[in-house]
């Protein structure tokens, strides 16, 4: 595997997972809306948690990726991540119920139920940019370029993830359809990073 | 907003759909670029000649604008541009429902087995809710409205107030369920619209499972659905797989969608009940008026469509039904 190959497919799969982690937010209003209802509230609830996700992601990739500079922390990251999407539909119903008994419905609990669903699924996949740029980069003066390239990629990822959940997604399957089709290409994504890992 | 003096002939209300499917792609990118325009053209003070703004207030959930034409009072909320209508009160007449469906709303009467309870969800200006409290005193009734800034307001400007028998509830609906699990209710009415949507939690299986459970026995539920587009046809396919029965009532635009269980309620068993109630009551909107416009889906009405599907906590993509215009025209009158 080529460096060039390796910082094609990083970059890919830089789309992959920003797609898969702001479509899955959509996701989560879907989740909490019947309990908390579907007022501003929730998106509150539910963005914060994103970004508290991505602080703590952003923050243990550049970490781990100093110690080990692989592309199997990415790799071990993102499939966990699918993972925990793959037990989110059996378990959701149940724990957010237990949740709305037990804290009732204020902040707190919305707050609560978010995290069970976004908190660590997007954690791990918020570890994502700082270690690709680490992996991509070669010397110094392509930092920057590299930086912007990667964040433009996975901010645009993003985009396309908000977008096609939303308009093309949602329309056509249920939510526990679509965090079932979002583990599995998380699933495949980790497989491409850990196939070009360098040993 | 279509405005007119008689608010009698104020047809279309809570539902005003204007935007034809085949050009709602391009109007939504109009939307999104006269955005800023369009949210000033809002300002109330240009619709309407007769009416004066009153109230202008916006709360975590709608844009609410009060306006009075005397000797009405009408509560609407902005949304994307334009005013729905959410509640009319005729200040001069306590007893007055000024808007056709919200008499039909309180056709529930000729069917509940016994009136004990009456829940509400989605209280507007309250004045269905109120008006049954009126000609009820002695029923509790309990109307949940999600908006603390709308149940304000309807205190205030729509003759309405908290008193024995009489609860106002802020939540949303379908955690008002939730939390109140061991309540029983004999009718059950919704009317829970934010501008042209019902939350789609509102129109799923699990919800209408709530409300089933939440019923006594020959509990009935009342329902004001939108019969202009492929939401209809969900709704009243979610209906049906909870309920044994669903019928309809046409109210000038809209339709009154009343489910209950059991076996099918004969016209003349209906109009048993329904004169005995209004004889012992004397309702202004008569029930037994109101039974001849009983529907059911075996009359052909609102024929619904193969491909509908049932929505479901899981599955319920009500902006896009809603965006799905229905060709039919089964529910003009006779």
């Amino acid at each position: 595997m080529t460096p060039r190959t390796t910082a094609y497919v990083i970059y890919l799969n830089a789309f992959i997972v920003g797609s898969a982690l702001m479509g899955f937010e959509m996701l989560g209003s879907r989740y909490l809306f019947p309990y908390f209802g579907g007022g501003i509230g929730t998106w509150a609830a539910l963005i914060s948690t994103v970004l508290i996700a991505l602080t703590l992601g952003y923050l243990a990739g550049g970490a781990l990726v100093d110690r080990n500079p692989s592309s199997s922390v990415i790799a071990i990251a993102v499939a966990l991540a699918g993972v925990y999407l793959a037990i989110i539909p059996p378990i959701a119903d149940p724990v957010i119920a237990g949740i709305l008994d037990v804290l009732g419905d204020g902040p707190i609990a919305i707050l609560c139920a978010s995290a069970v669903l976004c908190l660590v699924p997007l954690t791990l996949l918020g570890m994502y940019s700082p270690v690709a740029v680490r992996l991509i980069v070669r010397s110094t003066e392509e930092v920057g370029r590299v930086a912007g390239l990667v964040y433009g990629i996975s901010t645009f990822g993003n985009v396309f993830g908000i977008l096609f959940t939303t308009f093309y997604l949602i329309p056509e399957m249920g939510s526990r359809s679509i965090t079932y089709l979002f583990g599995a290409v998380l699933l495949a994504s980790a497989a491409m990073l850990y196939a070009v890992r360098r040993r | 907003m279509r405005h007119s003096k008689d608010p009698g002939t104020i047809a279309v209300v809570k539902v005003f759909s204007p935007v034809r499917p085949t050009t709602a792609p391009l109007l939504a990118l109009a939307c999104v670029v006269l955005f800023g325009l369009v949210a000033t053209a809002l300002s109330p003070s240009a619709v309407g000649a007769g009416r004066k703004l009153i109230v202008e207030k916006e709360s975590l959930y709608n844009n609410i604008y009060i306006y009075s034409d005397p000797p009405y009072v009408s509560l609407t909320f902005g949304h994307n541009g334009r005013l729905y209508t959410e509640s009319v009160y005729n200040t001069k007449d306590d007893l007055d429902l000024p808007v056709t469906y919200t008499r039909y709303m309180t056709v529930g009467l000729a069917y509940a087995k016994q009136v004990r309870s009456i829940l509400e969800i989605g209280s507007g200006g309250g004045r269905t809710a109120w008006y049954l409290h009126r000609y009820l005193p002695e029923v509790p009734i309990t109307t949940v409205e999600l908006d603390p800034v709308v149940a304000d307001l309807a205190r205030k400007h729509f003759g309405i107030r908290d008193e024995k028998n009489f609860e106002i509830v802020t939540r949303d609906g379908r955690l008002y369920m939730r939390e109140n699990r061991s309540k029983r209710f004999d009718i059950i009415m919704i009317d829970a619209y934010r501008g042209p949507f019902v939350p789609f939690h509102l129109l799923t299986k699990e919800f209408y499972a709530a409300t089933k459970a939440q019923m006594n026995p020959g509990g009935v539920l009342v329902q004001n659905v939108e019969p202009t587009t492929m939401l209809f046809d969900s709704a009243t396919k979610t209906i049906q797989s909870v309920f044994a029965n669903v019928e309809f009532f046409y109210a000038d635009g809209n339709v009154v969608t009343v489910a209950y269980d059991g076996p099918r309620r004969s016209q003349a068993d209906l109009l048993a009940v329904a004169t005995a109630r209004q004889k012992a009551s004397s309702f202004r909107y008569d029930l037994t008026a109101m039974l001849p416009k009983r529907r059911l889906m075996s009359d052909g009405m609102g024929t619904i469509s193969p491909d509908a599907k049932v929505l479901t906590d899981d599955f319920a993509p009500v902006e896009a039904l809603k965006a799905i215009e229905k060709h039919n025209r089964k529910w003009a009158e006779p």
